[in-house]
């Protein structure tokens, strides 16, 4: 009888094309627009990258020449200057050609077009540049003698820190504009999980009454659409890594085959959530379409798929939200598993996701208990 | 008017559910420009530094007491989990251990593995940190040899270092449409592209449903006047919706817009238009609902990712820049920049760039219209 | 006396204000084809439903096969096999695969099934459209589908809501015969239908229903006795005095005259040679007339005998 039920729900779940094609299409075609627009951001955004800066001279500070000769010929220069007269600076400045303008005086002094972090960056290095040359006006005043010494060690081309990488994951910050995406596509799993009720409710559909007719328990015949969903929903999914892995080649760590778990588990949540949704009382089905949508942006969008910081933000201000916005947990699971040594983090986020479908599942064969309706 | 009045019932019918859509796209909205560009870049260069000191000297305290001077110096447990979750979710920008020795290595210029610094992601934090910590040493080091002893130096050091710069932030952003703000209209087009197709699309695919179609194709409706139809009572329903998000816009902005927010309003609106007239092509094809719903956030998303409305458009690529270029949520994206000062204004550019949306209106109905042409009215001549 | 397959006691169902189903009570003995006959609205659809379990209803109680029918009354749901009003089946299954699926709700034995199947199929005629997917199917033959699914398992009660709805006379009269035949193997039909018709030619027991009330029983033959008329005259007639009108009811044997859209309406009760009688009083009157006919009483006469209206309305 199950598994009667079983396999027609898969041939069913496998022809209604409309879904099956658009849970493919859709991480794709996103994934791909991902991997385009972030390709080149991890480079300039928070990676390292060089600073266009004018420099205007009222007469020629060679000392400063000599000290930015010095900085280019670095690999990774993070400076990179252009003599220019005033006037022409402030344009480049305002053209945004230069992320500031030294201006070579007694000392120097810097204009700069922001509070970012560039311009930090840039006022750090005209004062340091400042502070060297009153260390080294001092030392020649106090002690000329020692003054090749100052110069000496203040040349001196240190590294004072040594790196401890906290995990061995993944450090491109991006990564998890990916991982939201994986996480969208199991939360849209709620659209093939809307269905489930659909055709097993007497009250909603025509087949729905006439399943009801059946000797066939509705328990049954719900349990077998469930599962048929979750293994439709779960095939999305592991296609959806799949490509995101192979094609888009993105990294996601050395434990991929729990991924893919995490992934399917991922896609239960989903269908589970539309069962869920599918099951409260009589609202038409646009409606509840709509609701599934929704429900999926918000949470989406406070797990930082749009806007990357949006779960830093949540974090802050309601840290409990992140425990169990769905997609947030989904994506979180990933990030664990590249992120951290051991497997508790994982475990955890994978135990949230199987506690919340259960407790959707829950709920929706609670509602769907009731066998008589008071209307058709 | 028929045709209008039928989109006006079948809109009421599904009103409901796009209700919901335009209630979460404001709950989305607001968020995101409160969130948006502020935390993109750096409010003001304070770090959040977290230090373990295991020397212990009075060198490496008048070091932590340099740090303090310019940074806030927040203190954690030393454990590599707890130190990572800090550093994720941004609670610290970096941490810190001055190793056993930091005297000594002041003293005999060893300084290699002075100090351990914790990652999980690079970042300007990292390499302002190491080049700030650079510097600091290399001036210790400078007093030490030009005759300090080391305690000495670092306290000198510190004194040399807290000299202030002259700095000064050369401010091109226009006070009418104040950046906070900007970013509302910055994140404009994915709300507007999510909204109106998720709530326009049933309503146009009902209508366009090829046995009502073609019933309506046998009374003496013209197949472009019905389509023609169809995009004003559209129109009337998108200026509805952009209505709503403007008023909200007004609450964000704190009264009635002035200025340079007028221009935003205005780009605001035309790229409303270039969502319904997406939203018109898109349902000339019966994609179903959930097509609409995942078809929708592909061209959302998706475009918004490309033309920088989520990611700035500095940071594309050359060639996603240049592919983009074919997208109207680029042009709109553009105009907007000028307008918050993010790059230069120039007025005839921004009539251009409006221009290019309004020809990218033109051209996503002229083609919805051949499409319906095509598909409900295989003989032309019938047309007359 | 044959078993009493379903007997449905004093049921009372309300939608709200709405009384839909006012004390209804109904006995359908084995091997009957009942007729629920009644106006759309009359509340036929909501007793199948109240029937099957689907609907709650205020008051009273349902026995089939001598059992109370609940929603979780599997054994008794095995013997049943529904026909909806709604054409229900899987747009994505082929017409074979649909019959499987529907037949697998009852039947587990793979085997078995095959050959339900196969015979249901055949029952219906859908040979041909074996691998047909049901959007491809015309009217007539998605309700034949609708049908077979319904009946695949053999069911010993066979619950048929109007069935017949939008199909083709070629289609319907296959689907009529089709549930003679079931009759014939042993099945009880449970049959409702706004067609009188239809439950005319192959009920042998009729039940009409008008506002959620039955208010007739009995075979087609007591139900035509309930009715005082015997005979049905129908005159095409132009301009009539009203005069004249009243003169033929006056006739003898004549309880009513109508004329309504240049038709001239007799009913009459008993007596011969009525037809005679009216055409000799209009000739005498010079009145010219077109077509004549006459007609026995129908089951229409006796729903307006009863209800004061017809069964269906003069449109449909």
């Amino acid at each position: 009888m199950f598994l009667h039920e079983l396999k027609y729900e898969l041939l069913v779940c496998l022809r209604v094309k409309e879904i099956l094609i658009w849970m493919i299409i859709f991480p794709v075609c996103l994934g791909a627009f991902f991997k385009m627009a972030l390709y080149n951001v991890y480079e300039k955004d928070i990676g390292f990258s060089t600073i266009e800066v004018a420099v205007v001279e009222n007469s020629p500070n060679t000392a400063l020449h000599t000290v930015l000769d010095n900085i280019e010929k670095q690999d990774d220069a993070f400076l990179k200057a252009t003599y220019t007269d005033k006037e022409e600076a402030e344009k480049l400045l305002q053209n945004k050609e230069v992320s500031g303008i030294i201006f070579s005086d007694a000392e120097l002094t810097l204009t700069v077009d922001g509070k970012g972090m560039r311009s930090t960056m840039l006022s750090d290095f005209v004062k340091t540049y400042n502070d060297r040359q009153r260390i080294i006006t001092e030392a020649v005043k106090n002690d000329p003698v020692s003054a090749q010494a100052v110069i000496d060690e203040l040349s001196k081309d240190i590294s004072t820190c040594t790196e401890i990488p906290l995990n061995d994951g993944n450090p491109n910050y991006y990564v998890q504009y990916f991982y939201n995406l994986i996480a969208m596509v199991a939360i849209f799993g709620s659209l093939t999980g809307l269905h489930i009720t659909i055709n097993n409710q007497a009250n909603l559909s025509a087949l729905g009454a006439r399943k009801n007719c059946s000797p066939t328990p509705k328990s049954i015949s719900t349990l077998a659409s469930l599962i048929g969903s979750i293994i439709i929903q779960g095939g999305c999914m592991v296609i959806c890594v799949t490509y995101i892995k192979y094609v888009l080649k993105v990294d996601f760590g050395s434990h991929l085959p729990l991924v893919y778990i995490s992934a399917f588990i991922g896609g239960i949540l989903g269908v589970s959530l539309g069962f869920f949704v599918g099951s409260i009382g009589r609202i038409r089905t646009d409606m509840k379409t709509s609701i599934l949508i929704s429900v999926s942006l918000l949470s989406c969008f406070l797990s930082g798929l749009m806007v990357g910081n949006m779960k830093v933000t949540v974090q802050k201000n309601l840290p409990w939200f992140n425990k169990i916005n769905p997609a947030a947990v989904i994506s979180d699971s990933f990030h664990c598993l590249d992120y951290y040594k051991g497997y508790d983090m994982f475990i955890t986020k994978i135990v949230t996701m199987l506690v919340i479908s259960a407790i959707f599942m829950l709920l929706g064969f609670i509602m769907i208990r009731r066998k008589k309706y008071a209307d058709l | 008017m028929q045709i209008f009045k039928a989109f006006m019932k079948v809109l009421k019918k599904k009103l409901p559910s796009g209700l919901i859509y335009i209630v979460v796209f404001l709950c989305i909205a607001v968020p995101m420009a409160l969130n948006g560009k502020e935390s993109e870049k750096y409010e003001d260069s304070t770090l959040k530094i977290c230090i373990f000191d295991e020397d212990d000297t009075p060198e490496s305290k008048a070091l932590i007491e340099y740090i303090d001077k310019k940074h806030d110096i927040v203190s954690f447990e030393k454990d590599k989990d707890i130190l990572f979750d800090k550093l994720y979710w941004e609670e610290a920008d970096y941490a810190l251990t001055i190793n056993k020795g930091y005297s000594k290595a002041l003293e005999s210029g060893d300084t290699n593995d002075m100090f351990g610094c914790y990652r999980v992601h690079y970042s300007y934090a990292t390499v302002y940190m190491e080049t700030y910590l650079n510097e600091y040493v290399s001036s210790v080091r400078a007093f030490i040899a030009g005759g300090q002893d080391s305690y000495k130096a670092a306290i000198s050091a510190v004194d040399a270092l807290s000299e202030e710069t002259e700095v000064e932030i050369a401010d091109n952003s226009d006070p009418d449409y104040p950046e906070r703000f900007s970013s509302y209209f910055q994140y404009m087009p994915y709300i507007l592209i999510s909204v109106l197709m998720n709530t326009l699309c049933p309503v146009l695919m009902t209508l366009n449903r090829k046995d009502i179609r073609y019933r309506t194709n046998c009374s003496c409706v013209r197949p472009n006047r019905y389509t023609v139809q169809l995009f004003a009572g559209s129109t009337v329903f998108v200026t509805a919706v952009w209505l709503i998000l403007m008023i909200a816009g007004l609450f964000m902005y704190g009264g009635v817009f002035k200025g340079n927010a007028w221009l935003a309003v205005l780009n605001s609106f035309i790229f409303a238009l270039v969502s319904t007239s997406i939203a018109v092509l898109v349902s000339s094809f019966n994609i179903g609902a959930n097509g609409v719903s995942l078809l929708t956030q592909i061209i959302g998303l998706g475009m918004c990712f490309l033309c920088g409305v989520f990611v700035p458009t500095a940071f594309l690529g050359k060639e996603v820049r240049a592919a983009a270029n074919f997208l109207p949520a680029s042009w709109y994206i553009k105009a907007n920049d000028m307008l918050d000062g993010s790059a230069v204004f120039d007025g005839s550019k921004l009539a251009a760039y409006i221009l290019i949306e309004v020809a990218f209106i033109v051209t996503i109905f002229i083609v919805a219209l051949l499409i319906h042409r095509i598909k409900y009215n295989d003989s032309d001549s019938l047309d007359g | 006396m044959e078993r009493t397959v379903v007997k449905i006691d004093n049921l009372v169902k309300r939608y709200g204000e709405l009384t839909a189903l006012d004390h209804f009570s109904l006995e359908i003995k084995e091997g009957e084809i009942l007729g629920l006959l009644g106006p759309n609205g009359s509340g036929k659809t909501t007793t199948i439903n109240c029937l099957l379990s689907l609907l709650s209803f205020d008051k009273g109680r349902i026995e089939i096969f001598g059992k109370e029918m609940t929603p979780t009354s599997y054994d008794i749901k095995k013997e049943i096999g529904i026909i909806m009003q709604n054409v229900a089946v899987f747009d994505e299954l082929t017409v074979y695969e649909n019959i499987d699926y529907f037949c697998g709700l009852y039947i587990n034995d793979k085997a078995k099934r095959k050959e339900y199947v196969e015979e249901a199929v055949k029952f219906v005629g859908l040979e041909d459209f074996l691998k047909f997917h049901p959007k491809k199917l015309s009217g007539g033959l998605l309700r034949r589908l609708n049908i077979a699914c319904g009946i695949a398992h053999k069911p010993k009660l066979i619950i048929l809501d109007e069935p017949t709805v939008a199909v083709d006379p070629q289609s319907r009269n296959k689907i009529l015969e089709g549930i003679q035949e079931l009759n014939k193997n042993g099945a009880t039909v449970i049959y409702t239908s706004h067609y009188m018709e239809e439950v005319e030619q192959i009920c042998t027991r009729i039940a009409i229903m008008d506002k959620g009330k039955k208010i007739a029983e009995g075979t087609k033959d007591e139900l035509k006795r309930m009715t005082r008329n015997t005979e049905t005259i129908i005159i095409e007639i132009l301009d009539l005095p009203k005069a004249i009108q009243d003169k033929i009811s006056g006739l003898p044997h004549v309880y009513k005259a109508d004329y309504d859209d240049d038709k001239l309406t007799v009913y009459c009760s008993g007596g011969k040679h009525n037809l005679l009688r009216v055409l000799d009083l209009l000739q005498k009157e010079e009145l010219s007339f077109g077509r004549v006919y006459s007609e026995l009483p129908t089951l229409n006469d006796v729903f307006l005998e009863i209800t004061g209206k017809a069964l269906r309305d003069k449109e449909e």
